[in-house]
């Protein structure tokens, strides 16, 4: 399962950000979240969420030999995995990054996106 | 500053990064001094934010003496009490006295500079005196510091932004900003952030213009902890679903509210070449939701707004080519495009985007150009005072003139003092410009709709549609539901009187409540019975705050900001005879059209005014009465 990404229906309204970090913390902060939604807004141009594609090689796990250990699925991960990521899609706020953990099967980001630019993909 | 005005002897209650916690930053320009204080829990109970507070803030230095642009008049800034959190719109309202009505001005702005604001740990700013030369402010994470911006003076609104973003070296950064409008102390102009929203109505950016304010910067990244974190993530949700069921707001998303423009022209009140007329017909057709499609990129949302209903648009080809930006909202079309007997759409999305760039209140602009051409129509002024002829419907010379207005150029700088401009046309130019309390009415006409024209008439901020209109009425709804929204009888016809005070009194004091929330109109029961109202609010302010209203508490803050608003005014000397309507109103039938024959009766608005006033617990001449502003708490008991 992973999320996918449609770019051109994005609104730009963070409710995907509030709502993972509110979700997983307990807190509302837009940049403690695992999706993170990348505009100009003094431009026209399209916005993007990012966040992580659940790759089959993670390659930000680089040399880490975590397989399926626990620390694989967790939301709060070291930067300097984040820094290893090819898409950059993980979101770092000091030496923390914000892995995607699909909210345990029910990914809340989903729910709120009104103009449906983040879909389940199964 | 005047720390013991704002809050002398009050409970300071301190709950560190809680919603409650965001405080406010008082300033003094003249002095360089910023202090930052808690909001008291006291002042939060009975104003809870946004607009509540700010019209509190207010009231300590309103006076008839005050002068709009003089230092001592104070600009706040106030975002919503759950602005910034998952809620119904993140908004911020930005208050003074109105240098374009010189009664209350207020002025209510969406987009992502509210939010940020809070997410620096600030709610409100109040702002005193003036800089020597131009500054902007800087706030990150609860620091404020003033920065120099003469380099900034004379760039428009969104150069403005982009700049400061570029010296702070962060993209992240929201602005809100004036532009040459606001620096020349044009009557009517904006204060704007990102590329639309502003805080258009009543002159706010003049105000900020005359305090050599030219923007404030906010970054913030603070966390904010809820009451229930759990519980209030379940309750938004469902709640999300239900509003996002309604047709209204699915409506909304799709079309933007240029989808009003359709009733409005349908119906007939719509203002057309200064409410001469109030439809065009099928020429109409032209500045429907749907002819902006094809110059239409996408649709928009506000920090946190599940709705998305603004466009943003790009004209390809042809005379306005390369011309971007966002909107154009309904009132712009109206007032910018039939207002003026302009039917050329990329016309008007031209003038809205040079409004904005300028930093122009769209809505103003508008309406004082369709005064001014009927004058010209009229003969009561001419070419040897405008230098060019105001002809209905020219386009270039609408932008020429919004031009001039912005740079107090020409016959702009004569316009750009908006209603005051009336002693240089005369006495006869009174009668042609269609103000409430010295603020024009905007982009419709009243004379169909009567709970519209009340609620114009009655506005605390000079005619005013976002103050009460309820588009409810517009639906024709079953008088059985109409009751029990309105908790009385109101008639399911648009054009008829019966029960429109009840109306409008409940709007008024519902849509105060919303703005002290930060939310917005759109998504609450301005137009459509299932959104979120006083239950909901009452829910989700106790799962994010703490504080515990009950529905009925809650209207009682909205009655109490309204009637406070109310005071204000008295203190001006406004009373009954200035909650009153255009002459046109009353003496002009409408010539045709769906509305044809339609006028206002003196007897029947009489009527309207008196049960309105009988609601708020006013007397007669519309003057609070003691013993209800004793029960609002906003005097003491003897």
């Amino acid at each position: 399962m992973r999320i996918e990404v449609n770019k051109e229906k994005c609104s730009g309204c963070h409710l995907c950000e509030m709502v993972c970090s509110l979700f997983h913390l307990g807190i509302i902060n837009p940049e403690k979240s695992a999706i993170h939604i990348d505009k100009d807004d003094l431009d026209t141009s399209l916005h993007t969420p990012v966040l992580c594609r659940q790759c089959k090689k993670m390659k930000c796990l680089n040399a880490e030999r975590l397989k399926m250990t626990p620390e694989r699925k967790k939301f709060i991960w070291d930067r300097k995995r984040a820094e290893c990521c090819p898409f950059d899609a993980l979101p770092i706020l000091g030496e923390e990054a914000f892995h995607c953990d699909l909210c345990r099967g029910n990914p809340r980001c989903v729910k709120v996106c009104t103009p449906g630019a983040i879909q389940i993909f199964k | 500053m005047d720390r013991n005005y704002a809050f002398s002897g009050q409970f300071c209650y301190n709950p560190g990064r809680m919603v409650l916690g965001r405080k406010i930053a008082l300033l003094h320009l003249n002095k360089d001094s910023v202090e930052i204080l808690p909001i008291p829990l006291d002042l939060r109970n009975k104003f809870l934010g946004g607009r509540g507070i700010n019209m509190y803030l207010l009231s300590q230095s309103y006076s008839p003496d005050l002068d709009p642009l003089s230092p001592e008049n104070p600009l706040i800034f106030g975002a919503g009490l759950l602005t910034g959190i998952l809620g119904f719109g993140s908004r911020i309202n930005i208050t003074a006295k109105s240098p374009e009505s010189g009664h209350l001005g207020d002025s209510n702005m969406g987009g992502d500079f509210g939010a940020e604001l809070v997410k620096a740990g600030l709610s409100h700013l109040l702002i005193k005196g003036r800089s020597r030369k131009p500054i902007y402010l800087f706030i990150k994470n609860r620091n404020v510091e003033i920065r120099d911006a003469q380099k900034l003076w004379g760039l428009d609104t969104v150069d403005t932004q982009r700049i400061i973003r570029q010296e702070l070296g962060d993209e992240k950064i929201q602005v809100a900003c004036i532009g040459s409008a606001g620096e020349n102390l044009v009557r009517f102009s904006a204060i704007r952030t990102g590329m639309k929203n502003s805080a258009g109505r009543t002159g706010m950016g003049a105000v900020m213009g005359s305090k050599n304010l030219k923007a404030v910067a906010v970054r913030g990244n603070l966390d904010i902890t809820l009451s229930d974190p759990k519980n209030y993530l379940k309750y938004y949700l469902r709640t999300l679903k239900k509003l996002m069921n309604s047709k209204w707001v699915q409506a909304l998303g799709r079309y933007g509210t240029p989808l009003l423009f359709q009733y409005a022209n349908a119906m007939g009140f719509l203002s057309i070449r200064n409410n001469q007329l109030t439809t065009i017909g099928e020429q109409g057709y032209a500045l429907e939701a749907e002819a902006l499609e094809p110059f239409s990129t996408g649709m928009l949302s506000c920090f946190g707004c599940p709705a998305h209903c603004r466009h943003r648009f790009s004209i390809e080809e042809g005379q306005y080519k390369g011309t971007k930006g966002e909107g154009p909202e309904y009132a712009s079309i109206g007032s910018l495009g039939s207002k003026l007997g302009n039917f050329n759409l990329q016309n008007i999305l031209s003038a809205t985007e040079l409004c904005n760039r300028y930093g122009l209140d769209t809505i103003s602009t508008g309406s004082y150009l369709a005064w001014v051409m009927e004058l010209f129509q009229r003969g009561i002024i001419d070419q040897k005072m405008t230098e060019i002829p105001l002809n209905w419907g020219d386009g270039k010379t609408i932008l020429k003139l919004i031009h001039q207005i912005a740079q107090r150029k020409g016959f702009g700088n004569r316009l750009a003092e908006g209603a005051f401009a009336k002693r240089i046309f005369g006495e006869v130019s009174k009668d042609y410009l269609l103000d409430i309390k010295n603020f024009p009415i905007e982009m419709t006409d009243e004379r169909l709709p009567k709970s519209f024209a009340l609620g114009m008439a009655t506005s605390t901020r000079g005619a005013c549609h976002m103050r009460s209109r309820p588009s409810l009425d517009i639906l024709g709804l079953p008088e059985k539901i109409l009751k029990k929204i309105y908790g009385g009888r109101v008639s399911d016809q648009f054009s008829a009187y019966s029960g429109k005070a009840r109306m409008i009194w409940w709007h008024e004091i519902f849509n105060a409540l919303c703005d002290a929330l930060g939310f917005c109109h759109f998504l609450t029961v301005f137009s459509s019975p299932h959104a979120p109202q006083y239950n909901e609010f009452s829910k989700l302010i106790a799962l994010s705050t703490g504080l515990a209203f009950t529905p009925k508490e809650l209207k009682i803050i909205g009655e109490r900001i309204y009637t406070l608003e109310r005071m204000m005014l008295v203190k001006d000397g406004i009373t009954r005879k200035e909650d009153t309507l255009p002459k046109r109103y009353f003496e002009e039938p409408i010539p045709e059209g769906p509305a044809k024959g339609e006028v206002i009766s003196h007897e029947e608005f009489d009527g309207m005014l008196n049960e309105y006033y009988r609601l708020h617990g006013w007397d007669e001449n519309g003057i609070p009465k003691r013993k209800k502003l004793e029960k609002l708490g906003l005097i003491k008991k003897e």
